[in-house]
C-alpha cells in the first residue's frame, strides 16, 4: 500500500482539510475509508481541534436518548457536537481497534467489570479526575478505568396472568415449580445469574462472592429443562409476550417496556440485582483529554432524568433522585425503596473471573 | 497454453490478488494469533485437547452438522428428481419456490422457525388444538429446533446442486434401461442414483462445512442449549477475549474443512463433479 502515491496524496490532503477544520473526523474518516486507508493515516492529536466526541454504545433506542441526555446538554455548554455511534462496544472491539491504532470512539457504555477488564489489558485510558468530578457519582461508582454513567439490574419479572393468585416474590419461587409451573428464563451471559441462583439456595447477599459455582450448577441442574435462555434485551422481551415463559431474570429496563405494553407484566424489585454501567475511554481516542469533559458534563442530574425517562436506565448521581417524580423512582433501581434488599454485582469479582465463569456456564447449560 | 489461454487466465490474476491482500492475508495474521496468544508456543492447541467443555462442543458440533446433511441431502433429492421430471412451466414455478427463501435474511428465518415451533407457536396450536397431542410439543429451543432451521437454511443449495447434476443425465440411458425391461425402482437404484453420486458428493460436502461453521441459526433456535464451534469462538473473541484459544480451535476448523474437501477431491466421483464442466 505504500506505493500508492496518488492515493496518499488524496488522503493528505483530506488530512489536511481536517486539520484545518474544514471537514470534521467522519468526514475525514469516510474520506479515509474510501480510499482504503484509514489505518495507515490518523490526524496528529495535538493539532486537531476537537470538533466532536464520538460515544459508543449498543445502538437501538439508545441512540437517540443518549443524544438527548447526554449530547444535547453538552453541545449547549461546549459547542462540541456528540455523535452517537450505535456499533455496540464489546471488549474485543474495543481491543481490535487499540491493537490495530485505528481508535475512532472516544467514549465507550460498557459495564462496570468491562472497564476493569480493559484498564487491566492497557485498552483503555485512566479517568481523569482532575477533569470528572468523582464526588458526582454515588459511593463505590467511580473507578480507576471507568465510571458509572448509569446503574440498572437484573429483576424478577413475571406474566401476573400465568402465576396464579400469589405473585412470586424472590428467587425461591423462581425454583419453586409446583407453586408457579411453566418455562422461565435466564440469561446465557453469566453476570447475575449464579447470584440469583445463590440467593434462591439461602446463601446470604453478604457471603455471595467469591460465587459457589458448584452450589449454585447444583441447584440449577434440575430447573434447567424448564429454562430458555436470552441473549438479548429484545429477545427477553418477546419471550414473555409470546407467552413462552411465565418469570425470568431479564433486565428492569425490558421489564418496564414490557409493563408499560400490557400491566400483566410486571417485576418485583426484592432481592434484585444491580449493576453499575461505566464510561470508558479507548487508548488513544480521537478526542484526547476532550472526551472528560463530555464525561463530567453525563453526570447532571437533568440528563441523567431524561435518560432515565426514555430508557430507564437510572442515573449514577444520586442528586438525580431529587429530580425524580413517584413514577421515576418507581423504575430507579437506586430509590431507596426499590435498592433495600438489592444485591450490588461486583465488578472485581467479574472481571477476575468472567471469561472462566462464562464459558463454564455456557458449558453447563449446552448439556 | 496457447495465447487465448493465456489471455483467459490474465483475467483471473485482479481477483486473486484481491483475495489473496483481503482475504487470505489477513486470515492468516490471526490464525498466527493462535501461536502468540497469550504466550508463544503450541499451549492453546494443548489446552484444545485437555479441555472437555470444547470437547462437547465439537461433539455437539459434528452430531448437528451430520445429522443436517443427511436430511438435507435426502430432502433435496426428492425434490430435485421431482423437478427434472416436470414439464418447463410448473418447473418454472417449482424452482421459484425454491429459491425464495435464498433472499430472506437468515435472521428472519431462524425468527420465523420461532414463530412456527414455539409452544404457543402455529404447529404446536394446531396439533393440540386437533386433538392430536394434549401438551404442546417440544420443538424449539433444543438440538431439533437448531436442526429444522439449519436444513431449511441448506436445501435451496443442495437442491440447485442436485437439480444442476440430474438434469446433466442423459434421459436416453433411462429409456436403454427401461427398454431392456427394468421396473422403475431398479431404474432409480441401478441408474438414477450410481449416475447422481457426484452431485449427492459435492452437495453432501457443501453442506457439511457450511454447517461446521453456521452461526445465526443454532444461536437463536437452540437459545443457549445448542452450543455449536462458531459460536464458541465467538464468545471467546467478543467477550472472554481468549483470542488464543479461539483463534486456535478456528484453525482447527479450517484445518478439517480442508482435509475433508482434500479427501473428497480424491474421489472420482467429487473430481468428476469439479471437472464436469470440461466435456
Amino acid at each position: 500500500m505504500s506505493n500508492n502515491r496518488f492515493g496518499q496524496d488524496a488522503a493528505l490532503i483530506a488530512l489536511d482539510k481536517f486539520r484545518t477544520g474544514k471537514i470534521d473526523r467522519r468526514g475525514f474518516m469516510t474520506a479515509m475509508a474510501g480510499l482504503g486507508l484509514a489505518v495507515a493515516f490518523r490526524p496528529g492529536r495535538a493539532s486537531a481541534a476537537v470538533s466532536e466526541i464520538v460515544v459508543c454504545n449498543w445502538g437501538g433506542a439508545a441512540l437517540e436518548a443518549f443524544q438527548k441526555a447526554y449530547g444535547a446538554p453538552f453541545k449547549a455548554k461546549s459547542g462540541i457536537e456528540v455523535v452517537v455511534d450505535g456499533t455496540g462496544p464489546a471488549t474485543g472491539a474495543i481491543r481490535a481497534m487499540v491493537d490495530s491504532k485505528n481508535v475512532t470512539w472516544d467514549a465507550t457504555d460498557g459495564g462496570m467489570t468491562d472497564a476493569v477488564v480493559l484498564g487491566k489489558g492497557g485498552y483503555v485510558e485512566p479517568i481523569d479526575y482532575s477533569i470528572v468530578d468523582k464526588s458526582l457519582v454515588g459511593e463505590g461508582l467511580a473507578a480507576e478505568f471507568g465510571i458509572c454513567n448509569y446503574t440498572y439490574s437484573n429483576v424478577l419479572a413475571y406474566d401476573a396472568k400465568k402465576v396464579g393468585a400469589t405473585a412470586p416474590s424472590s428467587w425461591n419461587d423462581f425454583f419453586d415449580l409446583e407453586k408457579f409451573p411453566g418455562k422461565r428464563t435466564m440469561c446465557k451471559w453469566i453476570q447475575g445469574q449464579l447470584e440469583a441462583v445463590l440467593l434462591a439456595d439461602g446463601v446470604k447477599p453478604e457471603e455471595i462472592y467469591p460465587l459457589d459455582v458448584d452450589r449454585a450448577f447444583k441447584k440449577l441442574e434440575p430447573l434447567l429443562p424448564h429454562l430458555i435462555f436470552w441473549e438479548s434485551g429484545a429477545q427477553s422481551q418477546q419471550l414473555f409476550r409470546d407467552g413462552e415463559v411465565v418469570m425470568g431474570n431479564i433486565w428492569h429496563t425490558r421489564a418496564n417496556l414490557l409493563r408499560k405494553e400490557n400491566p400483566d407484566y410486571t417485576w418485583t424489585w426484592n432481592q434484585n440485582l444491580m449493576f453499575a454501567s461505566a464510561w470508558s475511554v479507548p487508548k488513544g481516542n480521537p478526542a484526547g483529554k476532550k472526551v472528560f469533559d463530555f464525561i463530567n458534563s453525563s453526570m447532571d442530574p437533568e440528563g441523567q432524568v431524561t435518560l432515565l425517562r426514555i430508557m430507564g436506565n437510572g442515573p449514577s448521581n444520586p442528586k438525580a433522585l431529587a429530580l425524580m417524580t413517584a413514577e421515576d423512582k418507581a423504575v430507579y433501581s437506586l430509590a431507596p425503596e426499590n435498592a433495600k434488599t438489592g444485591l450490588p454485582i461486583s465488578a472485581q469479582y467479574y472481571a477476575d473471573n468472567e471469561a472462566e465463569l462464562q464459558n463454564k456456564f455456557l458449558d453447563f447449560i449446552s448439556r | 497454453m496457447t495465447s487465448f489461454q493465456r489471455w483467459a487466465f490474465c483475467l483471473t490474476v485482479p481477483a486473486a490478488l484481491l483475495t489473496l491482500c483481503l482475504y487470505v492475508l489477513p486470515i492468516l495474521q490471526v490464525l498466527a494469533l493462535s501461536f502468540t496468544e497469550p504466550t508463544l508456543g503450541f499451549g492453546n492447541y494443548v489446552a484444545l485437547f485437555h479441555n472437555a467443555a470444547i470437547g462437547r462442543v465439537v461433539r455437539t458440533t459434528v452430531i448437528v452438522s451430520a445429522v443436517t446433511t443427511v436430511l438435507t441431502i435426502v430432502m433435496s433429492y426428492a425434490v430435485a428428481f421431482a423437478l427434472v421430471h416436470m414439464p418447463p412451466a410448473p418447473r418454472r414455478v417449482a424452482l421459484f419456490m425454491v429459491m425464495v427463501p435464498f433472499w430472506i435474511s437468515v435472521l428472519v428465518r431462524a425468527f420465523a422457525w420461532i414463530t412456527i415451533l414455539r409452544r404457543n407457536g402455529v404447529l404446536n396450536s394446531a396439533l393440540v388444538g386437533s386433538g392430536a397431542v394434549s401438551e404442546p410439543l417440544e420443538l424449539v429451543y433444543n438440538q431439533f429446533g437448531v436442526i429444522v432451521g439449519m436444513v431449511h437454511y441448506m436445501m435451496p443449495f443442495a437442491i440447485m446442486l442436485l437439480y444442476a447434476n440430474l438434469s446433466e443425465i442423459d434421459l436416453r440411458i433411462i429409456q436403454a434401461a427401461r427398454s431392456l425391461g427394468a421396473r422403475p425402482v431398479t431404474i432409480f437404484f441401478r441408474v438414477w442414483l450410481p449416475l447422481s453420486v457426484p452431485g449427492l458428493a459435492i452437495a453432501g460436502l457443501f453442506i457439511v462445512i457450511f454447517s461446521l461453521g453456521f452461526l445465526v441459526t443454532p444461536a437463536i433456535l437452540g437459545a443457549g442449549r445448542v452450543l455449536m464451534v462458531a459460536e464458541y469462538i465467538s464468545v471467546q473473541i467478543s467477550s472472554t477475549l481468549r483470542w488464543g484459544v479461539a483463534t486456535a480451535l478456528s484453525t482447527m476448523l479450517l484445518l478439517v474443512v480442508g482435509i475433508l474437501v482434500a479427501l473428497a477431491m480424491r474421489s472420482p466421483a467429487l473430481r468428476a463433479a469439479f471437472e464436469g464442466g470440461r466435456k
